[in-house]
Protein backbone atom coordinates (compact mmCIF):
# COMPACT_ATOMS: atom_id res chain seq x y z
CA UNK A 1 0.00 0.00 0.00
CA UNK A 2 1.28 3.43 -0.86
CA UNK A 3 1.91 5.89 1.91
CA UNK A 4 -0.90 8.37 2.26
CA UNK A 5 1.18 11.46 2.85
CA UNK A 6 2.76 11.61 -0.54
CA UNK A 7 -0.46 11.72 -2.55
CA UNK A 8 -1.83 14.53 -0.44
CA UNK A 9 1.31 16.53 -0.99
CA UNK A 10 1.00 15.76 -4.68
CA UNK A 11 -2.61 16.95 -4.67
CA UNK A 12 -1.62 20.20 -3.00
CA UNK A 13 0.92 20.90 -5.73
CA UNK A 14 -1.72 20.31 -8.39
CA UNK A 15 -4.22 22.64 -6.72
CA UNK A 16 -1.68 25.40 -6.36
CA UNK A 17 -0.40 25.10 -9.90
CA UNK A 18 -3.89 25.09 -11.40
CA UNK A 19 -4.82 28.22 -9.47
CA UNK A 20 -1.60 29.91 -10.50
CA UNK A 21 -1.94 29.01 -14.14
CA UNK A 22 -5.52 30.12 -14.29
CA UNK A 23 -4.36 33.49 -13.06
CA UNK A 24 -1.81 33.72 -15.87
CA UNK A 25 -4.21 32.76 -18.61
CA UNK A 26 -6.12 36.05 -18.65
CA UNK A 27 -6.51 37.69 -22.03
CA UNK A 28 -4.27 40.49 -23.15
CA UNK A 29 -5.46 44.03 -22.75
CA UNK A 30 -6.53 46.18 -25.66
CA UNK A 31 -7.42 43.26 -27.85
CA UNK A 32 -10.90 42.46 -28.97
CA UNK A 33 -11.77 39.13 -30.39
CA UNK A 34 -14.76 38.75 -32.66
CA UNK A 35 -16.24 35.41 -33.61
CA UNK A 36 -18.51 34.64 -36.54
CA UNK A 37 -19.55 31.70 -38.66
CA UNK A 38 -19.65 31.00 -42.36
CA UNK A 39 -22.64 32.16 -44.37
CA UNK A 40 -24.07 35.04 -46.36
CA UNK A 41 -25.92 36.30 -43.30
CA UNK A 42 -22.54 37.29 -41.85
CA UNK A 43 -21.62 39.37 -44.89
CA UNK A 44 -21.27 42.70 -43.02
CA UNK A 45 -18.79 41.09 -40.63
CA UNK A 46 -16.82 39.74 -43.57
CA UNK A 47 -16.69 43.18 -45.18
CA UNK A 48 -15.65 44.72 -41.89
CA UNK A 49 -12.83 42.25 -41.73
CA UNK A 50 -11.72 42.55 -45.36
CA UNK A 51 -11.87 46.33 -45.52
CA UNK A 52 -10.19 46.63 -42.12
CA UNK A 53 -12.86 49.05 -40.97
CA UNK A 54 -12.44 48.35 -37.29
CA UNK A 55 -8.69 48.66 -37.51
CA UNK A 56 -9.19 52.12 -39.01
CA UNK A 57 -11.81 53.24 -36.52
CA UNK A 58 -10.21 51.76 -33.46
CA UNK A 59 -6.66 53.01 -33.37
CA UNK A 60 -4.59 51.35 -30.69
CA UNK A 61 -6.79 48.27 -30.38
CA UNK A 62 -5.74 44.91 -31.67
CA UNK A 63 -8.51 43.07 -33.46
CA UNK A 64 -8.63 39.32 -33.77
CA UNK A 65 -11.13 37.41 -35.89
CA UNK A 66 -12.28 33.89 -35.39
CA UNK A 67 -14.51 31.83 -37.58
CA UNK A 68 -16.01 28.99 -35.57
CA UNK A 69 -17.92 26.01 -36.87
CA UNK A 70 -21.13 26.39 -34.87
CA UNK A 71 -22.90 28.48 -32.29
CA UNK A 72 -22.12 26.14 -29.42
CA UNK A 73 -18.43 26.72 -30.12
CA UNK A 74 -18.92 30.50 -30.10
CA UNK A 75 -20.80 30.29 -26.83
CA UNK A 76 -18.08 28.19 -25.25
CA UNK A 77 -15.38 30.54 -26.51
CA UNK A 78 -17.21 33.53 -25.02
CA UNK A 79 -17.53 31.69 -21.75
CA UNK A 80 -13.84 30.84 -21.73
CA UNK A 81 -13.08 34.54 -22.13
CA UNK A 82 -11.60 33.95 -25.58
CA UNK A 83 -14.18 35.93 -27.49
CA UNK A 84 -15.64 39.36 -26.71
CA UNK A 85 -18.14 39.80 -29.50
CA UNK A 86 -19.95 36.95 -31.19
CA UNK A 87 -22.45 36.67 -34.00
CA UNK A 88 -25.21 34.08 -33.81
CA UNK A 89 -28.93 33.50 -34.08
CA UNK A 90 -31.33 34.52 -31.34
CA UNK A 91 -32.24 31.08 -29.86
CA UNK A 92 -28.67 29.98 -28.99
CA UNK A 93 -28.13 33.41 -27.46
CA UNK A 94 -31.24 32.95 -25.31
CA UNK A 95 -30.20 29.48 -24.18
CA UNK A 96 -26.87 30.86 -22.98
CA UNK A 97 -28.58 33.80 -21.30
CA UNK A 98 -30.98 31.46 -19.56
CA UNK A 99 -28.11 29.40 -18.18
CA UNK A 100 -26.61 32.50 -16.64
CA UNK A 101 -24.23 33.95 -19.22
CA UNK A 102 -23.80 37.70 -18.76
CA UNK A 103 -24.28 38.83 -22.29
CA UNK A 104 -26.68 40.97 -24.29
CA UNK A 105 -27.49 41.67 -27.90
CA UNK A 106 -25.67 44.63 -29.41
CA UNK A 107 -27.49 44.89 -32.69
CA UNK A 108 -29.15 43.00 -35.47
CA UNK A 109 -26.97 41.98 -38.40
CA UNK A 110 -29.22 40.37 -40.96
CA UNK A 111 -32.63 38.97 -41.75
CA UNK A 112 -32.59 36.11 -44.11
CA UNK A 113 -34.78 33.53 -45.75
CA UNK A 114 -34.48 30.14 -44.10
CA UNK A 115 -36.27 27.08 -45.27
CA UNK A 116 -36.97 23.41 -44.90
CA UNK A 117 -36.09 21.87 -48.25
CA UNK A 118 -36.90 18.42 -49.61
CA UNK A 119 -36.30 16.35 -52.71
CA UNK A 120 -39.41 14.25 -52.25
CA UNK A 121 -42.23 15.40 -54.45
CA UNK A 122 -44.94 14.18 -52.10
CA UNK A 123 -43.71 16.24 -49.16
CA UNK A 124 -45.84 19.31 -49.71
CA UNK A 125 -46.38 20.27 -46.08
CA UNK A 126 -45.18 19.33 -42.63
CA UNK A 127 -48.08 16.90 -42.29
CA UNK A 128 -46.62 14.82 -45.14
CA UNK A 129 -43.38 14.19 -43.28
CA UNK A 130 -43.53 10.58 -42.19
CA UNK A 131 -41.77 8.79 -39.37
CA UNK A 132 -39.13 7.46 -41.72
CA UNK A 133 -38.10 10.81 -43.07
CA UNK A 134 -34.92 12.28 -41.72
CA UNK A 135 -34.43 16.00 -41.28
CA UNK A 136 -30.91 17.44 -41.27
CA UNK A 137 -30.20 20.66 -39.41
CA UNK A 138 -27.15 22.16 -37.70
CA UNK A 139 -27.99 21.10 -34.14
CA UNK A 140 -30.77 20.93 -31.58
CA UNK A 141 -31.30 24.35 -30.07
CA UNK A 142 -30.22 26.09 -33.28
CA UNK A 143 -32.53 28.62 -34.89
CA UNK A 144 -33.42 26.03 -37.52
CA UNK A 145 -34.46 23.54 -34.86
CA UNK A 146 -36.47 26.13 -32.91
CA UNK A 147 -38.25 27.26 -36.08
CA UNK A 148 -39.13 23.67 -36.90
CA UNK A 149 -40.45 23.19 -33.37
CA UNK A 150 -42.47 26.40 -33.70
CA UNK A 151 -44.05 25.19 -36.90
CA UNK A 152 -44.74 21.77 -35.37
CA UNK A 153 -46.43 23.44 -32.44
CA UNK A 154 -48.58 25.64 -34.66
CA UNK A 155 -49.71 22.85 -36.95
CA UNK A 156 -49.89 19.88 -34.61
CA UNK A 157 -49.69 21.35 -31.11
CA UNK A 158 -46.64 19.16 -30.55
CA UNK A 159 -43.29 20.92 -30.21
CA UNK A 160 -41.22 17.76 -30.27
CA UNK A 161 -43.02 16.09 -33.16
CA UNK A 162 -39.90 15.88 -35.33
CA UNK A 163 -37.27 15.64 -32.60
CA UNK A 164 -36.77 11.92 -33.11
CA UNK A 165 -36.05 12.42 -36.78
CA UNK A 166 -33.32 15.02 -36.58
CA UNK A 167 -29.85 14.47 -37.85
CA UNK A 168 -27.19 16.94 -36.82
CA UNK A 169 -25.23 18.11 -39.81
CA UNK A 170 -23.32 21.23 -40.69
CA UNK A 171 -24.95 23.07 -43.60
CA UNK A 172 -22.60 21.84 -46.35
CA UNK A 173 -22.90 18.21 -45.22
CA UNK A 174 -26.65 18.58 -44.97
CA UNK A 175 -26.79 19.93 -48.49
CA UNK A 176 -24.68 17.08 -49.88
CA UNK A 177 -26.82 14.57 -48.05
CA UNK A 178 -30.03 16.09 -49.38
CA UNK A 179 -28.74 16.31 -52.93
CA UNK A 180 -27.64 12.67 -52.85
CA UNK A 181 -31.36 11.98 -52.39
CA UNK A 182 -31.13 9.17 -49.85
CA UNK A 183 -32.19 8.99 -46.20
CA UNK A 184 -31.95 12.71 -45.53
CA UNK A 185 -35.26 13.69 -47.03
CA UNK A 186 -35.37 17.24 -45.72
CA UNK A 187 -32.84 19.89 -44.75
CA UNK A 188 -33.52 23.04 -42.72
CA UNK A 189 -30.91 25.48 -43.92
CA UNK A 190 -29.82 29.03 -44.57
CA UNK A 191 -28.10 30.90 -47.44
CA UNK A 192 -26.05 30.27 -49.49
CA UNK A 193 -27.02 26.59 -49.10
CA UNK A 194 -30.71 27.40 -49.17
CA UNK A 195 -30.29 29.25 -52.47
CA UNK A 196 -28.10 26.57 -53.99
CA UNK A 197 -30.60 23.88 -53.06
CA UNK A 198 -33.54 25.84 -54.36
CA UNK A 199 -31.80 26.13 -57.73
CA UNK A 200 -31.46 22.37 -58.01
CA UNK A 201 -33.92 20.47 -60.14
CA UNK A 202 -36.69 18.88 -58.08
CA UNK A 203 -35.81 20.41 -54.74
CA UNK A 204 -38.70 22.26 -53.18
CA UNK A 205 -39.43 24.16 -50.00
CA UNK A 206 -41.81 22.70 -47.43
CA UNK A 207 -41.93 25.70 -45.13
CA UNK A 208 -40.00 28.94 -44.82
CA UNK A 209 -38.55 30.42 -41.66
CA UNK A 210 -41.02 33.29 -41.74
CA UNK A 211 -43.97 30.94 -42.04
CA UNK A 212 -42.63 28.94 -39.14
CA UNK A 213 -42.30 31.93 -36.85
CA UNK A 214 -45.26 33.83 -38.20
CA UNK A 215 -43.40 36.97 -39.18
CA UNK A 216 -40.06 38.57 -39.88
CA UNK A 217 -37.18 37.89 -37.55
CA UNK A 218 -33.52 38.70 -37.19
CA UNK A 219 -31.49 35.72 -38.27
CA UNK A 220 -28.12 36.82 -36.95
CA UNK A 221 -27.45 39.27 -34.16
CA UNK A 222 -24.25 40.57 -32.57
CA UNK A 223 -23.74 39.80 -28.91
CA UNK A 224 -21.18 40.94 -26.36
CA UNK A 225 -20.41 40.24 -22.73
CA UNK A 226 -20.98 42.61 -19.82
CA UNK A 227 -17.27 42.41 -19.12
CA UNK A 228 -16.47 43.83 -22.50
CA UNK A 229 -19.24 46.43 -22.41
CA UNK A 230 -18.13 47.91 -19.12
CA UNK A 231 -14.41 47.51 -19.64
CA UNK A 232 -14.27 49.13 -23.07
CA UNK A 233 -17.26 51.48 -23.36
CA UNK A 234 -15.59 53.58 -26.05
CA UNK A 235 -14.63 50.59 -28.12
CA UNK A 236 -18.15 49.31 -27.84
CA UNK A 237 -19.53 52.56 -29.23
CA UNK A 238 -17.09 52.60 -32.11
CA UNK A 239 -17.89 48.99 -32.87
CA UNK A 240 -21.59 49.75 -33.03
CA UNK A 241 -20.95 52.68 -35.35
CA UNK A 242 -18.67 50.64 -37.57
CA UNK A 243 -21.30 47.95 -37.84
CA UNK A 244 -23.79 50.57 -39.00
CA UNK A 245 -21.21 51.84 -41.45
CA UNK A 246 -20.63 48.45 -43.13
CA UNK A 247 -24.30 47.64 -43.26
CA UNK A 248 -24.95 50.93 -45.01
CA UNK A 249 -22.03 50.22 -47.32
CA UNK A 250 -23.43 46.84 -48.36
CA UNK A 251 -26.87 48.26 -48.96
CA UNK A 252 -25.57 51.13 -51.07
CA UNK A 253 -22.69 49.51 -52.94
CA UNK A 254 -24.07 46.05 -53.44
CA UNK A 255 -21.94 45.37 -56.53
CA UNK A 256 -18.69 46.31 -54.89
CA UNK A 257 -19.63 44.39 -51.77
CA UNK A 258 -20.43 41.34 -53.89
CA UNK A 259 -16.94 41.41 -55.39
CA UNK A 260 -15.32 41.46 -51.95
CA UNK A 261 -17.63 38.79 -50.57
CA UNK A 262 -17.31 36.53 -53.58
CA UNK A 263 -13.58 36.34 -53.03
CA UNK A 264 -13.86 35.55 -49.34
CA UNK A 265 -16.65 33.04 -49.74
CA UNK A 266 -15.23 31.39 -52.87
CA UNK A 267 -18.39 32.16 -54.84
CA UNK A 268 -18.50 33.81 -58.25
CA UNK A 269 -19.35 37.51 -58.25
CA UNK A 270 -22.58 36.99 -60.20
CA UNK A 271 -23.66 34.30 -57.78
CA UNK A 272 -22.86 36.48 -54.80
CA UNK A 273 -24.73 39.41 -56.31
CA UNK A 274 -27.75 37.28 -56.95
CA UNK A 275 -27.62 35.83 -53.45
CA UNK A 276 -27.30 39.08 -51.51
CA UNK A 277 -30.12 40.59 -53.56
CA UNK A 278 -32.35 37.56 -53.00
CA UNK A 279 -35.82 38.52 -51.80
CA UNK A 280 -35.86 38.46 -48.02
CA UNK A 281 -32.10 38.87 -47.64
CA UNK A 282 -31.71 42.08 -45.65
CA UNK A 283 -28.82 43.59 -43.79
CA UNK A 284 -30.07 45.80 -40.99
CA UNK A 285 -29.32 46.69 -37.41
CA UNK A 286 -32.97 46.43 -36.48
CA UNK A 287 -33.86 43.49 -34.32
CA UNK A 288 -37.05 41.59 -34.99
CA UNK A 289 -38.76 38.50 -33.67
CA UNK A 290 -37.30 38.58 -30.18
CA UNK A 291 -40.67 38.35 -28.42
CA UNK A 292 -41.79 35.47 -30.58
CA UNK A 293 -38.64 33.47 -29.84
CA UNK A 294 -38.73 34.22 -26.13
CA UNK A 295 -42.37 33.35 -25.57
CA UNK A 296 -42.18 30.16 -27.61
CA UNK A 297 -38.96 28.98 -25.98
CA UNK A 298 -40.43 29.66 -22.54
CA UNK A 299 -43.56 27.72 -23.30
CA UNK A 300 -41.65 24.81 -24.73
CA UNK A 301 -39.25 24.81 -21.77
CA UNK A 302 -36.13 25.50 -23.78
CA UNK A 303 -35.54 28.42 -21.45
CA UNK A 304 -36.83 29.01 -17.96
CA UNK A 305 -36.43 32.66 -17.11
CA UNK A 306 -39.57 34.64 -16.47
CA UNK A 307 -40.48 38.32 -16.61
CA UNK A 308 -37.31 39.22 -18.37
CA UNK A 309 -36.99 42.89 -19.27
CA UNK A 310 -35.88 43.94 -22.72
CA UNK A 311 -33.08 45.87 -21.06
CA UNK A 312 -31.71 42.57 -19.70
CA UNK A 313 -31.37 41.25 -23.21
CA UNK A 314 -30.49 44.24 -25.33
CA UNK A 315 -27.78 46.84 -24.94
CA UNK A 316 -29.59 49.07 -27.42
CA UNK A 317 -33.28 48.75 -26.65
CA UNK A 318 -34.03 51.28 -29.38
CA UNK A 319 -33.03 48.81 -32.10
CA UNK A 320 -35.88 46.45 -31.30
CA UNK A 321 -39.29 46.85 -32.81
CA UNK A 322 -42.19 44.72 -31.69
CA UNK A 323 -44.32 43.39 -34.49
CA UNK B 1 -3.09 -8.19 -4.44
CA UNK B 2 -6.38 -7.64 -6.16
CA UNK B 3 -7.98 -5.91 -3.19
CA UNK B 4 -5.01 -3.67 -3.02
CA UNK B 5 -5.55 -2.58 -6.59
CA UNK B 6 -9.19 -1.75 -6.00
CA UNK B 7 -8.38 0.20 -2.87
CA UNK B 8 -5.77 2.18 -4.74
CA UNK B 9 -8.25 2.93 -7.53
CA UNK B 10 -10.85 4.14 -5.10
CA UNK B 11 -8.29 6.14 -3.21
CA UNK B 12 -7.07 8.00 -6.28
CA UNK B 13 -10.56 8.58 -7.61
CA UNK B 14 -11.61 9.97 -4.25
CA UNK B 15 -8.59 12.25 -4.22
CA UNK B 16 -9.28 13.51 -7.73
CA UNK B 17 -12.91 14.14 -6.86
CA UNK B 18 -11.81 16.03 -3.79
CA UNK B 19 -9.44 18.10 -5.91
CA UNK B 20 -12.32 18.93 -8.25
CA UNK B 21 -14.58 19.97 -5.40
CA UNK B 22 -11.87 22.09 -3.77
CA UNK B 23 -11.35 23.91 -7.05
CA UNK B 24 -15.09 24.42 -7.25
CA UNK B 25 -15.28 25.76 -3.71
CA UNK B 26 -12.30 28.03 -4.29
CA UNK B 27 -14.60 30.04 -6.56
CA UNK B 28 -11.79 30.70 -9.03
CA UNK B 29 -13.89 29.53 -11.96
CA UNK B 30 -17.40 30.49 -12.93
CA UNK B 31 -19.86 27.77 -11.99
CA UNK B 32 -20.95 27.84 -15.61
CA UNK B 33 -17.57 26.50 -16.65
CA UNK B 34 -16.86 24.40 -13.62
CA UNK B 35 -19.96 22.86 -12.07
CA UNK B 36 -19.99 21.28 -8.64
CA UNK B 37 -19.44 17.56 -8.42
CA UNK B 38 -22.65 17.20 -6.43
CA UNK B 39 -24.59 18.87 -9.22
CA UNK B 40 -22.97 16.56 -11.76
CA UNK B 41 -23.76 13.54 -9.63
CA UNK B 42 -27.37 14.59 -9.26
CA UNK B 43 -27.74 15.10 -13.01
CA UNK B 44 -26.20 11.71 -13.68
CA UNK B 45 -28.45 9.91 -11.24
CA UNK B 46 -31.55 11.71 -12.48
CA UNK B 47 -30.74 10.88 -16.09
CA UNK B 48 -30.14 7.24 -15.17
CA UNK B 49 -33.37 6.98 -13.21
CA UNK B 50 -35.50 8.66 -15.84
CA UNK B 51 -34.31 5.93 -18.20
CA UNK B 52 -33.23 8.31 -20.93
CA UNK B 53 -29.55 7.75 -20.37
CA UNK B 54 -29.99 4.04 -19.68
CA UNK B 55 -31.56 3.50 -23.08
CA UNK B 56 -28.87 5.50 -24.81
CA UNK B 57 -26.18 3.62 -22.95
CA UNK B 58 -27.63 0.24 -23.90
CA UNK B 59 -27.84 1.39 -27.49
CA UNK B 60 -24.19 2.44 -27.51
CA UNK B 61 -22.99 -0.71 -25.78
CA UNK B 62 -24.96 -3.03 -28.05
CA UNK B 63 -23.46 -1.42 -31.16
CA UNK B 64 -19.97 -1.70 -29.71
CA UNK B 65 -20.46 -5.32 -28.81
CA UNK B 66 -21.70 -6.13 -32.31
CA UNK B 67 -18.81 -4.21 -33.80
CA UNK B 68 -16.20 -5.97 -31.70
CA UNK B 69 -17.63 -9.44 -32.34
CA UNK B 70 -17.82 -8.87 -36.07
CA UNK B 71 -14.30 -7.48 -36.09
CA UNK B 72 -13.04 -10.46 -34.13
CA UNK B 73 -14.47 -12.91 -36.68
CA UNK B 74 -13.18 -10.86 -39.56
CA UNK B 75 -9.75 -10.54 -37.99
CA UNK B 76 -9.47 -14.27 -37.35
CA UNK B 77 -10.64 -15.00 -40.86
CA UNK B 78 -8.20 -12.57 -42.49
CA UNK B 79 -5.27 -13.78 -40.40
CA UNK B 80 -6.17 -17.36 -41.16
CA UNK B 81 -6.03 -16.63 -44.87
CA UNK B 82 -2.80 -14.72 -44.49
CA UNK B 83 -1.31 -17.59 -42.51
CA UNK B 84 -1.83 -20.11 -45.25
CA UNK B 85 -1.47 -18.05 -48.39
CA UNK B 86 1.44 -15.87 -49.40
CA UNK B 87 -0.65 -13.70 -51.67
CA UNK B 88 -3.20 -13.27 -48.93
CA UNK B 89 -0.49 -12.25 -46.50
CA UNK B 90 1.00 -9.64 -48.78
CA UNK B 91 -2.43 -8.25 -49.59
CA UNK B 92 -3.35 -8.09 -45.92
CA UNK B 93 -0.10 -6.36 -45.03
CA UNK B 94 -0.76 -3.74 -47.66
CA UNK B 95 -4.34 -3.25 -46.49
CA UNK B 96 -3.06 -2.92 -42.96
CA UNK B 97 -0.51 -0.32 -43.92
CA UNK B 98 -3.19 1.68 -45.70
CA UNK B 99 -5.99 1.39 -43.20
CA UNK B 100 -4.46 1.11 -39.78
CA UNK B 101 -3.33 4.73 -39.46
CA UNK B 102 -6.52 6.08 -41.04
CA UNK B 103 -8.81 7.61 -38.40
CA UNK B 104 -12.41 6.49 -38.72
CA UNK B 105 -13.62 10.06 -38.45
CA UNK B 106 -11.71 10.95 -41.60
CA UNK B 107 -13.84 8.41 -43.44
CA UNK B 108 -17.04 9.95 -42.15
CA UNK B 109 -17.89 12.04 -45.23
CA UNK B 110 -17.52 8.95 -47.42
CA UNK B 111 -19.52 6.79 -45.07
CA UNK B 112 -22.32 9.35 -45.18
CA UNK B 113 -22.50 9.05 -48.94
CA UNK B 114 -21.92 5.31 -49.30
CA UNK B 115 -23.70 3.83 -46.32
CA UNK B 116 -25.93 6.66 -45.20
CA UNK B 117 -26.61 7.72 -41.66
CA UNK B 118 -28.10 4.62 -40.08
CA UNK B 119 -26.79 2.29 -37.46
CA UNK B 120 -24.79 0.51 -40.18
CA UNK B 121 -22.68 3.63 -40.63
CA UNK B 122 -21.67 3.64 -36.98
CA UNK B 123 -21.04 -0.08 -37.12
CA UNK B 124 -18.78 0.43 -40.11
CA UNK B 125 -16.73 3.06 -38.31
CA UNK B 126 -16.40 0.82 -35.26
CA UNK B 127 -15.31 -2.16 -37.29
CA UNK B 128 -12.77 -0.01 -39.05
CA UNK B 129 -11.37 1.11 -35.70
CA UNK B 130 -11.24 -2.35 -34.16
CA UNK B 131 -10.33 -4.61 -37.05
CA UNK B 132 -6.89 -3.29 -37.93
CA UNK B 133 -5.32 -3.26 -34.47
CA UNK B 134 -6.72 -6.74 -33.99
CA UNK B 135 -5.27 -8.04 -37.22
CA UNK B 136 -1.98 -6.35 -36.53
CA UNK B 137 -1.72 -7.91 -33.08
CA UNK B 138 -2.78 -11.32 -34.31
CA UNK B 139 -0.12 -11.28 -37.01
CA UNK B 140 2.53 -10.21 -34.50
CA UNK B 141 1.29 -12.87 -32.13
CA UNK B 142 1.51 -15.61 -34.76
CA UNK B 143 4.98 -14.67 -35.80
CA UNK B 144 6.20 -14.72 -32.23
CA UNK B 145 4.96 -18.23 -31.47
CA UNK B 146 7.99 -20.40 -30.67
CA UNK B 147 8.51 -22.86 -33.49
CA UNK B 148 8.42 -25.70 -31.00
CA UNK B 149 4.71 -25.15 -30.32
CA UNK B 150 3.74 -25.58 -33.94
CA UNK B 151 6.14 -28.46 -34.34
CA UNK B 152 4.58 -30.22 -31.37
CA UNK B 153 1.17 -29.57 -32.86
CA UNK B 154 2.27 -31.03 -36.17
CA UNK B 155 3.68 -34.03 -34.34
CA UNK B 156 0.23 -34.63 -32.95
CA UNK B 157 -1.01 -34.63 -36.48
CA UNK B 158 -2.77 -31.25 -36.34
CA UNK B 159 -3.20 -29.63 -39.71
CA UNK B 160 -4.24 -26.26 -41.09
CA UNK B 161 -7.48 -25.38 -39.31
CA UNK B 162 -6.98 -27.46 -36.22
CA UNK B 163 -3.41 -26.22 -35.93
CA UNK B 164 -4.66 -22.69 -36.28
CA UNK B 165 -7.36 -22.89 -33.64
CA UNK B 166 -5.74 -25.30 -31.19
CA UNK B 167 -2.18 -24.07 -31.21
CA UNK B 168 -1.77 -20.71 -32.90
CA UNK B 169 -4.75 -18.83 -31.51
CA UNK B 170 -4.23 -19.87 -27.87
CA UNK B 171 -0.48 -19.36 -28.11
CA UNK B 172 -0.94 -15.83 -29.37
CA UNK B 173 -3.78 -15.03 -26.99
CA UNK B 174 -1.84 -12.37 -25.08
CA UNK B 175 -1.47 -10.48 -28.33
CA UNK B 176 -5.10 -11.02 -29.23
CA UNK B 177 -6.17 -9.70 -25.84
CA UNK B 178 -3.89 -6.69 -26.16
CA UNK B 179 -5.44 -6.09 -29.59
CA UNK B 180 -8.92 -6.37 -28.14
CA UNK B 181 -8.06 -3.86 -25.44
CA UNK B 182 -6.80 -1.39 -28.01
CA UNK B 183 -9.79 -2.20 -30.18
CA UNK B 184 -12.23 -1.63 -27.35
CA UNK B 185 -10.72 1.76 -26.54
CA UNK B 186 -10.72 2.78 -30.18
CA UNK B 187 -14.27 1.53 -30.67
CA UNK B 188 -15.46 3.61 -27.73
CA UNK B 189 -13.83 6.70 -29.18
CA UNK B 190 -15.11 6.06 -32.67
CA UNK B 191 -18.61 5.42 -31.38
CA UNK B 192 -18.82 8.59 -29.32
CA UNK B 193 -17.49 10.74 -32.15
CA UNK B 194 -19.75 9.09 -34.69
CA UNK B 195 -22.81 9.55 -32.52
CA UNK B 196 -21.94 13.17 -31.97
CA UNK B 197 -21.73 13.63 -35.72
CA UNK B 198 -24.70 11.60 -36.85
CA UNK B 199 -27.19 12.55 -34.21
CA UNK B 200 -30.07 10.42 -33.06
CA UNK B 201 -30.51 7.27 -35.04
CA UNK B 202 -33.56 5.11 -34.41
CA UNK B 203 -34.82 7.95 -32.26
CA UNK B 204 -32.66 6.90 -29.32
CA UNK B 205 -29.17 8.04 -30.11
CA UNK B 206 -26.34 6.92 -27.92
CA UNK B 207 -24.11 8.28 -25.23
CA UNK B 208 -22.33 10.55 -27.69
CA UNK B 209 -25.63 12.02 -28.76
CA UNK B 210 -26.57 12.53 -25.11
CA UNK B 211 -23.41 14.55 -24.53
CA UNK B 212 -23.87 16.51 -27.72
CA UNK B 213 -27.44 17.37 -26.84
CA UNK B 214 -26.41 18.56 -23.40
CA UNK B 215 -23.69 20.63 -25.01
CA UNK B 216 -25.94 22.44 -27.47
CA UNK B 217 -28.44 23.22 -24.76
CA UNK B 218 -25.58 24.39 -22.63
CA UNK B 219 -26.16 21.98 -19.80
CA UNK B 220 -22.62 21.50 -18.53
CA UNK B 221 -23.45 19.20 -15.59
CA UNK B 222 -25.18 17.00 -18.18
CA UNK B 223 -22.05 16.97 -20.35
CA UNK B 224 -19.97 15.93 -17.37
CA UNK B 225 -22.51 13.30 -16.40
CA UNK B 226 -22.08 11.73 -19.84
CA UNK B 227 -18.31 11.88 -19.63
CA UNK B 228 -18.28 10.34 -16.17
CA UNK B 229 -20.46 7.51 -17.37
CA UNK B 230 -17.98 6.85 -20.17
CA UNK B 231 -15.14 6.78 -17.64
CA UNK B 232 -17.02 4.43 -15.33
CA UNK B 233 -17.71 2.00 -18.14
CA UNK B 234 -14.13 2.20 -19.35
CA UNK B 235 -12.81 1.37 -15.90
CA UNK B 236 -15.34 -1.41 -15.35
CA UNK B 237 -14.53 -3.09 -18.64
CA UNK B 238 -10.79 -2.84 -18.02
CA UNK B 239 -10.85 -3.86 -14.36
CA UNK B 240 -13.50 -6.54 -14.51
CA UNK B 241 -14.02 -7.98 -17.96
CA UNK B 242 -10.49 -7.89 -19.34
CA UNK B 243 -8.75 -8.74 -16.11
CA UNK B 244 -11.18 -11.66 -15.58
CA UNK B 245 -10.45 -13.01 -19.03
CA UNK B 246 -6.74 -12.62 -18.47
CA UNK B 247 -6.88 -14.29 -15.10
CA UNK B 248 -8.59 -17.36 -16.51
CA UNK B 249 -6.42 -17.65 -19.56
CA UNK B 250 -3.06 -16.07 -20.08
CA UNK B 251 -2.20 -15.61 -16.42
CA UNK B 252 -3.26 -19.14 -15.62
CA UNK B 253 -1.21 -20.47 -18.53
CA UNK B 254 1.74 -18.33 -17.55
CA UNK B 255 2.09 -16.60 -20.89
CA UNK B 256 1.02 -13.07 -20.00
CA UNK B 257 3.19 -10.54 -21.74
Amino acid sequence: MIKMKKPIFFLLIIVISIIMFSACAREEDNTITIAEQYGLAYAPVQIMKDKKILEENLVGMKIRWKRLANTAAIREAVLAGEVDIGFMAIPPFLIGKDKGMDWKIISGLSMSPLGLMTYKEDLKSLADIGKNDRIALPQPGSVQHILLAMAAKREFGDTGRFDDQLVTMAHPDGMNALLSRKEITAHFTSPPYLFKESEEEGIQQIISGEEALGGEFSFIVGVCTEDFYYKYPETYKVFLQSLGQVIEYINQNTDEAATILGESYALSVTETKKYINWPGMRYTMEIRGLDEFISFMQEANYINFENIELADILWEVGLYEKQ
Amino acid sequence: MKNNKIIQRIFWIFLLALLWQILFWSGRFSTLVFPSLLEIGRTLIQALISGELRQQLMFSLSIILQGILLSLFLALFLSLIAQFSRIGASLLDTLLAISHPLPGIALMPLVLIWIGIGKEAILFIIIHSVLWPLVLNLRTGFSSIPAIYTLVGKNYGLKNLSLFFQIMVPASLPYLLAGLKIGWARAWRALISAEMLFGAINSIGGLGWYIFQKRVFFDLPGVFAGIILIIIIGVLVEDFIFSKIEKHTVIKWGIKL
